[in-house]
């Protein structure tokens, strides 16, 4: 086989550039994939992020295994060759970069110039001065790999000895295929469309996740606030839509637990309900303030209390309830109030929803 | 997060491939069982630089001969071509492996018969496999069942081997101590220095000895690396012990030898004390937990 000079052979642009932008796609959406996988909690999203890149490698590496095992086929040639030039980097470690600008003499075509760089150890460096001959090795079909033969056989080692080379000009230089421009971009582009894409997949769950905890037939209008002011306190309040009430089954127990959820502390200093107006008035930050747990209140029992408040303490046409639940007394109470054309009645519970006292209507 | 249907799939995704490696090994046909293993022979060695690389190993000239052309190669251990040559001698035999028809892309094998059958992937892919079966033992019936199921293994398998390594280390002792010592020297030291992780300069260094056996054989080799060499220098003359049969057991320390020896049976038997230790441990809290 003959060593051809000139022009180094083409990269396949087309393909360079749909590889860096896949590439760029693969890494940009499996981060992403990952991200949102950690933020939803869901398992099939936490596999796919790593293992898409996974198996974009594996497909990588099966597409490139034909070119691979052409290329390993190849069997190198040896040759000798005639330091132009050297040039060792400053390093402090035993193996110094070295660029090399050698001359190379093949037996069975012409000679070519070629440059590359090559480790080389500090102790072996007095054995690759310019205008010496070396022995090098390298693929036919891509020249510019050549490398240089540290320990050659007895038979090329004579042969260097007794050689003196020619340099060739410098037309006849070999260097590897320049890099497809653009592909570094490509693949910027590629991460980024990637990643906004599975955001924008997924942006239901990303974005409306607060809302949709609980269950949408009973979304409830949460507006929770917090107060900057000197007793750092803080209040929440649950609004339900027209229609709906916190007697309904597990209404309360799920906007309480809605104001309490995201909350460093949840001890609470009254909890006040009326009909579809839920407030809490949380206990201030290191107060002393006789507060309770909102979610220990006895939320089975509350429907029926306020069904007993109703019908039992001679309001008979009740046209509002309101519940206090607070532990200013000591232990949790909790007062059910009724008011209607009798004028109000109270009844008040323990933490366990059993009655304690009754005032019926004058 | 449902760690049953993930362990479950991690088993099963290990366990198709266990079978599709075993079943390639069985129709002969793994890339290890297609590689040509041939016998070379050590035609020259160069003495080392001192000072020189330490991790290309002792320079030598091989030739050997490829069965299914019969032509003879003559090559050297430059560059990646696989095992380190730490000990040579004209007419050492090293062993050679190659890809079908890719004689040069040969290979030095310290041991030619190791992984022949192309087990060594489907072996480790039932090893994940049972990693993620003690997984799910210890998710399903109890966490001491992890301690049993790793110590247990361990403890056999260190026991099963202990009694063989230390027939080994003795006989290889006894044939040390038997043979008649040749003098030795020091005829270089090799150093590598590289960067670590934290960009901290790490040098790497390995004496080079030589010495020639009563049977004439003159042996270049790497100082053995489990015996302490800070204290070997350039130049030290050494009294060198050999098995007469194989000039590669030799030992320029006896005593460092010994205590090498005694070492490495403390370090088993400790392994085996730790791990069987695990397992009684994983069995006492099985009994002793609640269900």
């Amino acid at each position: 086989m003959t060593t051809t000079t000139g022009a180094p052979p083409r990269r396949n642009i087309p393909v360079a550039l749909a590889r860096g932008f896949l590439t760029g796609g693969v890494t940009g959406g499996s981060l992403a994939v990952l991200v949102v996988g950690v933020v939803l909690e869901k398992v099939p999203l936490l596999l796919a992020g790593p293992g898409i890149p996974v198996v974009y490698g594996l497909l990588l590496s099966l597409a490139g295994a034909p070119r691979r095992a052409r290329e390993a086929a190849v069997v190198p040639r040896t040759a000798l060759a005639v330091i132009e030039s050297r040039d060792a980097a400053a390093s402090k470690v035993s193996d110094v970069p070295v660029r090399f600008e050698l001359t190379v003499v093949p037996d069975d075509g012409p000679a070519f110039r070629v440059g590359f760089t090559q480790d080389v150890h500090d102790t072996d460096l007095p054995d690759y001065r310019p205008h010496g001959v070396v022995v090098v090795r390298y693929p036919p079909d891509r020249p510019w790999l050549v490398r240089i033969v540290k320990r050659p056989t007895p038979e090329w080692e004579e042969r260097a000895a007794a050689a003196r080379l020619d340099p060739a000009p410098d037309a006849t230089r070999f260097s590897e295929p320049p890099e497809v421009r653009g592909v570094g971009f490509l693949g910027l582009l590629g991460l980024l469309l990637a990643a906004a894409a599975v955001v924008l997949l997924f942006r239901a769950d990303l974005f409306d996740r607060k809302a949709a905890t609980p269950p949408p037939s009973a979304t409830p209008t949460v507006s929770s606030t917090w107060s900057t002011t000197v007793v750092s306190a803080g209040s929440g309040t649950v609004v339900l839509d027209a229609g709906r009430s916190f007697l309904d089954q597990g209404e309360l127990r799920r906007s309480v637990e809605a104001l309490t959820g995201e909350r460093e502390s949840r001890q609470a200093i009254t909890v006040v309900v009326q009909e579809n107006l839920l407030s809490v008035v949380f206990s201030p930050a290191g107060a002393a303030a006789p507060d309770f747990d909102p979610l220990t209140l006895p939320y089975d029992r509350i429907p029926a209390l306020v069904e007993e408040a109703r019908t039992t303490l001679g309001v008979h046409a009740p046209q509002t309830w309101r519940l206090t639940a607070d532990a200013v007394t000591g232990p949790l109470t909790v007062r059910i109030g009724v008011t209607g054309p009798e004028g109000s009645a109270a009844l008040e519970a323990d933490g366990q929803g059993r009655v304690l006292r009754r005032t019926t209507a004058h | 997060m449902d760690w049953h249907r993930i362990l479950l799939l991690w088993c099963g995704a290990f366990g198709l491939l266990a079978l599709v490696g075993y079943g390639r090994s069985l129709a002969g046909v793994t890339r290890a069982q297609r590689t040509v293993r041939v016998t070379g022979r050590i035609e020259r060695v160069r003495e080392p630089r001192n000072g020189g690389s330490e991790r290309d190993g002792i320079a030598v000239v091989v030739r050997f001969r490829d069965p299914s052309t019969g032509e003879e190669f003559t090559v050297t251990n430059d560059g990646d071509r696989g095992d380190r040559i730490t000990t040579a001698w004209v007419g050492r035999e090293v062993g050679i492996r190659y890809p079908p028809g890719r004689a040069h892309a040969y290979r030095f094998s310290d041991d030619l018969q190791d992984g022949r059958r192309g087990l060594g992937r489907p072996t480790f892919a039932v090893f994940l496999v049972y990693c993620g079966l003690v997984a799910l033992a210890a998710i399903d019936w109890g966490w001491p069942w992890a301690l049993v199921a790793s110590g247990a293994p361990c403890a056999v398998l260190t026991a099963f081997h202990l009694p063989g390594e230390r027939d080994r280390g003795r006989s290889r002792l006894d044939v040390l101590t038997a043979a008649t010592p040749v003098p030795g020297r020091v005829i270089a030291v090799l150093r590598t220095v590289t960067t670590d992780e934290d960009g901290d300069l790490r040098t790497r260094r390995a004496p080079v000895v030589s010495f020639t056996t009563h049977e004439g054989t003159a042996v270049t080799a790497y100082y053995p690396s489990d015996l302490p060499d800070t204290a070997v220098s350039y130049g030290q003359e050494l009294t060198v012990h050999y098995s007469p049969a194989d000039p590669a057991v030799f030992t320029p320390d006896l005593a460092a030898e010994r205590r090498s020896e005694g070492k490495s049976l403390g370090c088993a038997v400790t392994a085996l004390v730790v791990t069987a230790a695990v397992a009684v441990a994983g069995v006492v809290l099985l009994l002793v937990l609640p269900a």
